[in-house]
């Protein structure tokens, strides 16, 4: 541990280093501005749009702002009292819930067997996986449109015209009776998002090693054993981001519901964000709609995160 | 030589703005007029450039927006913002707001109101003032199949709601759907059985129940349970809940119900899906103790921003609009029941039997007649309607959850 430099040097070098640090330490100063500096932008614009929004949203939940001036009045909770005591927007919040836990589970469990089997090498693979991609394409607007007239009650409807031709049944009333009209929904929206979710199992399928699958086949795992103790552990992330995506977009759904039924038959396909938009835009009763997006975005918030909490548990317990 | 780039892109922006500008430097000394609509431009361009013409030294600004929660939002947030438009449109499902914000500027006196129908310049008025010139009217009554009505028998709908609901019944035994309406927004039947019902009580029933005086359980139970004899009876499928006027329209079109609800606006499509099909409208029949009548309302009216600093071109253009010439071209335009005095529309002839009615004036829609909650007690009227004709309410649950929608407004 003794130093073989000349003192002199020695002390020269203890300059230089000081001098190193101190210019290393200016380095990583400028370093870490410059970044801070490239989020002065997205933090004014986060600033502008999300948390001024947010804090007049919540002000105006305690008036009775309507939209038309802002010389309000404070009611105080009166808008959170209503809210729980009208049944259209308790209807609002159970098939929200439904059309979230539904469509989450019912796409997950889709879209895993569907990514597998588009992985493997088979004639037309890419055609076949561009199909069941096609759906994620158009508006989901528009889908509902295209899915009112394929699902009309009447036996003159795409779908109860090709059932009668080749069973002879029906018309069943698939958007006129409240359990048909929310299974249809919740149908449709897994039709058109189930590829989508798909694809993105296939890009997590893609990153994992054929060796894996080889050395396991050697070892006499059986293609069950394969995918428990091999492809799920790995889709593990996956798995938590597709299910964010389908919680969060679930529990804002709007347009199809909207397009399809809108909201009925009497509440049965209501949902919270077209109950916000309902009161606000065509009832003018933006306090109340207010204080609905304030309740909406703490229920958001609490579901998604116990959700993430409960899928890095699993993703440790997995790994 | 690294400041050379920036000076030489500085100097082609600085063209390039110089161009620009040049560009839509012309001179233009007319007055802008702005107006916002929600006739689309196709409708309203003739009219605007007819205008222009006559008045050089005014230039209209158009914008639209589609109705109606896209107009009123649209509209909403420019008077919010002090962006609104010197001209726009009134409807009934922004007047009170627009009123009571004293955004509208009061037309009572103004010499071009005296040509717009009574009816329709009480729809949007205030405590006798008078905000809005509307210039036309629309009614919706029963549209029917003038050769399938033939196979039973029948000339037309007959006047009173028993003999309707007999009829339905023959069109059935002899194969026909007999009667379709969407029952995704309050019902034609319905508008038309209170309306009739409000007329034969000189306009008070919205009165009293707005005053306390009176209640829905008292007034429309009956005209509720009337209508759901449509459901009761087994005559028309409850599968209406899912429909939209649009599936209604095509079978009709198709030749697969006998008779619909329909409005005006439904005419021009079945004539160009349909040439040869016989059809004619008439009002929705009658329960006991009123006549026949029909759902409808005033078209939506103009209005000036009370704010605007060009009030005297303003008042000329909603002139302009009043004009006989001009309700001429908007009427060929748009095939509107004109309303003006000193105008007569060319109508549809499958319309004839309503017209005179709804010039008149005698046409009435629940949520344009109610005085506060409009649509509030919009929406929940036709959630309940659609949950009656499911059979999961009663009629008298209908009118009980009505008052008890007024009641937590209200509170």
């Amino acid at each position: 541990m003794v130093s073989t430099a000349p003192p002199l040097v020695q002390g020269r070098r203890s300059s230089l280093q000081g001098r190193s640090r101190r210019g290393a330490s200016r380095g990583r100063w400028r370093e870490v501005t410059a970044n801070q500096l490239f989020l002065v932008p997205i933090g004014i614009v986060f600033l502008w749009l999300f948390v001024i929004p947010l804090g007049q949203t919540f002000y105006y939940s305690f008036t009775d702002f309507t939209g038309y001036s802002t010389d309000v009045a404070w009611v105080g909770g009166s808008n959170y009292a209503k809210i729980f005591n009208d049944s259209s927007m308790l209807a609002g919040l159970a098939f929200t819930l439904l059309f979230a836990v539904g469509t989450t589970v019912i796409i997950t469990a889709f879209a895993i067997p569907l990514a597998v089997i588009l992985n493997r090498r088979f004639i037309g693979r890419n055609f076949v996986r561009s199909v069941f991609f096609f759906p994620a394409i158009p508006s989901i607007a528009i889908l509902g449109l295209v899915w009112g007239y394929i699902l009309s009650p009447l036996g003159s409807g795409v779908l109860n015209s090709v059932l009668d031709a080749l069973f002879s049944v029906g018309p069943f009333p698939w958007l006129s009776d409240s359990t048909l009209a929310r299974i249809s929904v919740i149908v449709v929206a897994v039709w058109a998002g189930t590829g989508w979710h798909a694809v993105l199992y296939l890009a997590y399928l893609q990153s994992i090693p054929a060796d894996y699958y080889e050395v396991a086949t050697i070892d006499g795992a059986s293609a069950r054993q394969r995918f428990q103790y091999i492809t799920l552990p790995l889709l593990t992330p996956a798995i938590v981001i597709s299910q964010f995506l389908l919680m969060t977009g679930g529990l804002k759904v709007y347009d199809l519901p909207f397009t399809l039924t809108s909201g009925g038959p009497g509440y049965a396909t209501y949902t919270l964000t077209q109950a916000i938009i309902t009161s606000g835009v065509a009832q003018g009763r933006y306090g109340l709609a207010s204080a609905l997006a304030v309740l909406f975005t703490i229920a958001v918030a609490v579901l998604v995160l116990a959700q993430l909490g409960l899928s890095r548990l699993l993703e440790r317990r997995i790994s | 030589m690294r400041a050379r780039p920036l000076i030489a892109a500085a100097a082609v922006l600085a063209t390039a703005a110089l161009g620009l500008a040049g560009c839509s430097g012309e001179t233009d000394d007319r007055t802008a007029l702005s107006f916002f609509s929600w006739d689309n431009e196709e409708t309203m361009a003739p009219i605007i450039a007819a205008f222009e013409e006559e008045n050089p030294d005014v230039r209209i600004e158009f914008s639209n927006a589609p109705p109606v929660a896209e107009y009123i939002s649209t509209l909403q947030t420019r008077i919010l913002s002090g962006t609104a438009a010197d001209v726009f449109v009134i409807a009934a499902e922004n007047k009170t707001n627009l009123i009571e914000g004293q955004y509208v500027l009061d037309l009572t006196d103004e010499p071009f109101m005296e040509n717009a129908a009574e009816f329709n310049t009480r729809t949007y008025s205030a405590d006798g003032r008078a905000y809005g010139l509307s210039l036309a009217s629309w009614g919706s009554g029963i549209l029917y199949n003038e050769d399938l009505l033939a196979e039973v028998g029948a000339d037309s709908p007959p006047q009173t709601w028993d003999e309707f609901l007999a009829l339905c019944a023959d069109l059935q035994a002899a194969g026909i759907a007999p009667y379709l309406q969407s029952v995704t927004q309050m019902t034609t039947t319905i508008s038309a059985f209170i309306g009739a019902q409000d007329a034969a009580m000189d306009n008070t029933l919205d009165a009293g129940i707005f005053d306390g005086t009176s209640s829905f359980a008292e007034t429309w139970t009956e005209p509720l349970t009337e209508y759901n004899r449509l459901w009761t009876e087994g005559l028309v499928t409850t599968d209406v809940v899912g429909l939209t006027g649009e599936q209604v329209r095509d079978e009709f079109i198709n030749g697969r119900v006998a008779m619909i609800d329909a409005g005006p606006w439904d005419l021009n499509p079945i004539r160009e899906a349909a040439p040869d099909l016989q059809m004619s409208m008439v009002p929705v029949p009658a329960l006991p103790g009123s006549e026949p009548f029909l759902s409808g309302a005033a078209s939506p009216g103009y209005a000036i921003n009370s704010a605007s600093e060009n009030l005297d071109e303003a008042k000329a253009f909603l002139a302009f609009l009043g004009r006989a010439d001009i309700v001429e071209m908007y009427n060929t335009a748009t095939a509107a029941i004109t309303t003006t005095s000193d105008f007569e529309p060319v109508i549809d002839p499958a319309l004839a039997p309503i017209v005179e009615a709804v010039r008149a004036g005698q046409v009435y829609l629940p949520q344009i007649a109610w005085t506060r909650n409009e649509d509030i007690l919009n929406t929940e009227a036709v959630a309940q309607l659609q949950l009656m004709v499911q059979g999961q309410v009663t009629p008298e649950q209908v009118a009980q959850a009505l008052d008890q929608k007024l009641a937590d407004s209200d509170g």
